[in-house]
């Protein structure tokens, strides 16, 4: 009955990847979702996503796994397709080539040119490079109805793969990191790229020590928390059982001993500090990794090669 | 040796205005000012241990020299943890003073420099650990001083060869993937970094196992050997045995100060201070025809035996799918007791799992009777099972399991309640209204086993039922276990210490 934790999926390989430091990875990470927001076409994304599929073979992260953290987000890929696809002002293409018909007759054929060409195909953009003079485009009908006003748009469907897959490589490149970098690095990471702050008075220290003692007890309590599910298992106590109110009371006999719990270990950890004189000033900041030159490298490569693509295609 | 070599150097350099290197309490006094009614040795808020004015130490006065091992011996309640907390100023004394090396605790600006003194372990390792890799948890102190780089990871590596932890192999490990005594040494291993001239060590050794247990005395024995005063409290008396002197503390006095042998071989004076207990009765009573709780035939059905046959189990979710059990049989009948016996990590608590339905085996059989038991349906006490007591009060939580297991008790819920709590020796009357949150640790372990019995199996399966007890809540669980047997339950313990259950025991089981 192992409880998911939010984190800890990371793969503790030793590829070219998994080496970068942390806050090279971070700053690439934002260099990438700031390509992905800046290019506006699919020739962009394609680049994006290819540049992926690559990083996440250098890594030797299994497909399977690499997908396997869209799952979460599988329902606003599916919204966010649908919404765009769907619509409920579609028209019948027939009625408005005879209404059209019909106003010409009436009005005159200016305006009968006019609605033809307001229901006409629309373009959607595929590809459209004005620096190199390329513009290749799909030529699709605006809307099919199904029922009623209700109905497709081709175009829509095309919009919404867009930003479907906009998603999805938003949430991959995030679990490449996340697969290639222990949390303890990336808190670290955090931590040193908040140094600067502490110009500011923020107390960064305290931050990163917080963090620290978070990721040390998370587990712990997690692990608490299946013994005590056991426990109350094991005095009939039944966890999935029931309507949401009876299931959600359920839980109380595990969440009151695991908080009454945490707060003697934060009261016994407070001591445990204090007796090794932590007053939060005046450590000796340890470095353990140098940036090497490779890190240098991948960060000045890697952001000009995303910046290049955000703002060129 | 350079280690030793670095600490002497220490030493000499910090050796302090011609005053005496001591580690002294003077006339110490203490009591705490918010009352509870909770008396548990290791919390932060004991109080009330049945002395007319509260007080946890009275008049205590002793001196611990540098290169010298103290044990200080006494029960649950005796105030070791408070007197370890002294140690340091963690706690100030209500009279008297607690001078290292001519700093008192009271000096409020020197507490800092008297706390480079002092190191403090206290019991639990996951209590004290902060960071998320050995190298950083053991580098915590020495960061704080302020140290240059180069000697702290110069101390890292002699701490971690102090406490028998091999660098390469530990530095960059998780705490959590760390056994119960490895993470013990990382706690000890994370105080000798900061090269304190006194240790002390607040029951270090009472949530391990034999083996864990001496590789931290070993460790501690080390540290003394390369000059550390050491003060160690514990309630296991044959740990005074490894000590130069031992002081023993009875409800707040010191009762005894001298060398271990006096101690040891006085067995009236360990009587009188709680350190050894005898059970009433040792061996076993006659099983008398069925005593057990019947509830107006609502109670479960009755099975002769437990079984398990040809029992094999792995973790689903373990790649290796590495068995942790193959073959494995036992059978418990009614009125039995068996110790099931191994290292750590040999699969005890998974046959207690097994047997109580909670897991399933892979292959073969468990037995009830003749069907598969339902979780509820047999009793299992858990390691430290206090800490699954939730409800408002005692006679809520008593209730749970039944209530649980959908067994119509109107009317006689009281009565049950009534019953459980004389069972474990908690006057109803007193106890049944109490928050379970509100007891000391050894009413909280009795009040556990209680929800455990008011489900009215005739099998108890526990696990480590003595595991933090001192001499005399020893004495309670073999008491109770005996008078259980005797009702005709059949009883599975699992423990490390089998030669404490020898006499009741009717079987052994080997894993």
């Amino acid at each position: 009955m192992a409880l998911p934790l939010p984190f800890g999926n990371y793969l503790a390989l030793d590829t070219p990847i998994h080496r970068i430091d942390a806050r090279v990875k971070l700053l690439l990470v934002a260099v990438y979702v700031f390509a992905l927001f800046a290019c506006k076409t699919w020739i962009g994304l394609s680049a994006a996503l290819l540049l992926l599929v690559i990083l996440f073979a250098v890594a030797h992260i299994p497909a399977r796994r690499a997908l396997r953290g869209l799952k979460p987000v599988l329902f606003i890929l599916a919204f966010t397709l649908l919404a765009n696809a769907l619509t409920f002002g579609a028209l019948d293409p027939a009625t408005p080539t005879e209404q059209a018909a019909a106003q010409a007759a009436a009005a005159g054929t200016a305006s009968a040119e006019m609605a033809r060409e307001s229901h006409a195909a629309q373009q959607a953009t595929l590809l459209s490079l004005p620096w190199l003079g390329l513009d290749l485009s799909l030529d699709l009908p605006q809307s099919i109805p199904l029922m009623g006003s209700f109905g497709i748009r081709p175009l829509g469907i095309v919009r919404g793969l867009y930003f479907a897959l906009r998603i999805s490589l938003l949430v991959l490149v995030t679990s490449l990191l996340t697969y290639t970098t222990s949390v303890v690095s990336l808190t670290d990471a955090i931590g040193k790229l908040l140094a600067p702050l502490r110009a500011l008075r923020v107390p960064v220290e305290d931050i990163a020590m917080v963090f620290t003692i978070a990721l040390r007890f998370i587990p712990l309590t997690a692990s608490e928390a299946e013994k005590l599910i056991v426990a109350q298992s094991a005095r009939g106590a039944r966890f999935n059982q029931g309507g949401l109110i009876r299931r959600a009371r359920a839980w109380i006999p595990v969440m009151i001993p695991l908080f009454v719990n945490l707060f003697r270990r934060a009261d016994h950890l407070a001591q445990a500090m204090e007796s090794r004189c932590y007053i939060g000033r005046g450590r000796t900041q340890l470095s353990h990794d140098h940036l090497t030159g490779s890190d240098f490298a991948w960060a000045v490569c890697g952001s000009a090669l995303l910046v290049a693509i955000g703002l060129l295609l | 040796m350079h280690s030793a070599r670095l600490f002497i150097h220490q030493i000499s350099t910090k050796n302090v205005r011609g005053e005496p290197p001591l580690l002294s309490f003077n006339n110490i006094s203490f009591a705490y000012s918010h009352q509870s009614e909770s008396d548990t040795d290791n919390e932060l808020l004991p109080a009330g241990i049945g002395l007319d004015s509260g007080a946890i130490l009275r008049n205590v006065s002793f001196a611990l020299e540098r290169g010298e091992w103290v044990v200080l011996l006494g029960a649950n309640g005796s105030g070791k943890s408070t007197l370890a907390r002294l140690a340091n100023g963690l706690l100030l004394p209500l009279e008297g003073e607690v001078v290292v090396d001519g700093i008192s605790s009271w000096d409020h600006d020197r507490l800092r420099e008297l706390r480079e003194r002092v190191g403090l372990v206290t019991q639990d390792p996951d209590n004290q650990i902060v960071s998320t890799t050995v190298f950083d948890e053991i580098a915590f102190g020495p960061q704080n001083l302020g140290w240059e780089p180069a000697r702290i990871y110069a101390a890292v590596s002699d701490a971690l060869a102090q406490v028998g932890l091999p660098e390469e192999d530990f530095a960059q490990r998780d705490p959590n993937s760390l056994s119960g005594g490895e993470k013990q040494r990382v706690v000890l291993a994370a105080t000798l970094a900061m090269q304190p001239f006194y240790l002390v060590l607040d029951e270090p050794t009472s949530m391990l196992d034999p083996l864990a247990r001496a590789q931290v005395l070993e460790a501690t024995a080390r540290a003394v050997r390369q000059g550390h005063g050491v003060l160690q409290s514990t309630h296991i008396l044959r740990e005074a045995g490894f000590a130069d002197r031992v002081i023993v503390l009875d409800r707040g006095r010191v009762a005894y100060d001298g060398a271990p042998e006096g101690i040891l071989a006085d067995e009236a004076a360990g009587l009188s201070y709680g350190l050894t207990a005898e059970p009433a009765i040792r061996g076993l009573l006659p099983v008398s025809s069925d005593r057990g709780r019947q509830v107006d035939g609502q109670g479960p059905e009755k099975a002769e035996a437990l079984t398990l046959s040809e029992v094999s189990f792995s973790y689903p979710d373990d790649p290796s799918h590495r068995p942790v059990l193959s073959d494995f049989e036992l059978r418990l009948a009614r009125g039995e007791c068996l110790l099931l016996v191994g290292a750590s990590g040999s699969g005890k608590s998974t046959v207690l799992s097994l047997a109580a339905g909670l897991l399933q085996p892979s292959e073969g059989t468990v037995l009830l009777g003749s069907r598969s038991p339902v979780p509820g349906q047999v009793g299992l006490v858990f390691q430290q099972p206090e800490t699954q007591l939730f409800a408002q009060t005692l006679s809520e939580d008593i209730l749970f399991g039944p209530k649980n297991l959908g067994r119509e008790l109107a009317g006689t819920d009281e009565e049950l309640v009534d019953e459980v709590l004389a069972a474990v020796g908690l006057e109803p009357a007193r106890f049944k209204k109490r928050s379970p949150f509100s007891l000391s640790g050894g009413e909280a372990r009795r009040a556990a086993i209680a929800t455990i019995l008011a489900l009215g199996s005739d099998f108890l399966l526990l696990d480590e039922p003595t595991a933090g007890l001192d001499a005399q809540g020893k004495v309670f669980i073999y008491e109770l276990l005996q008078a259980l047997l005797a009702e005709g339950k059949g009883i599975l313990i699992a423990t490390h210490d089998p030669g404490y259950f020898a006499s009741l025991a009717t079987g052994r089981v080997e894993l």
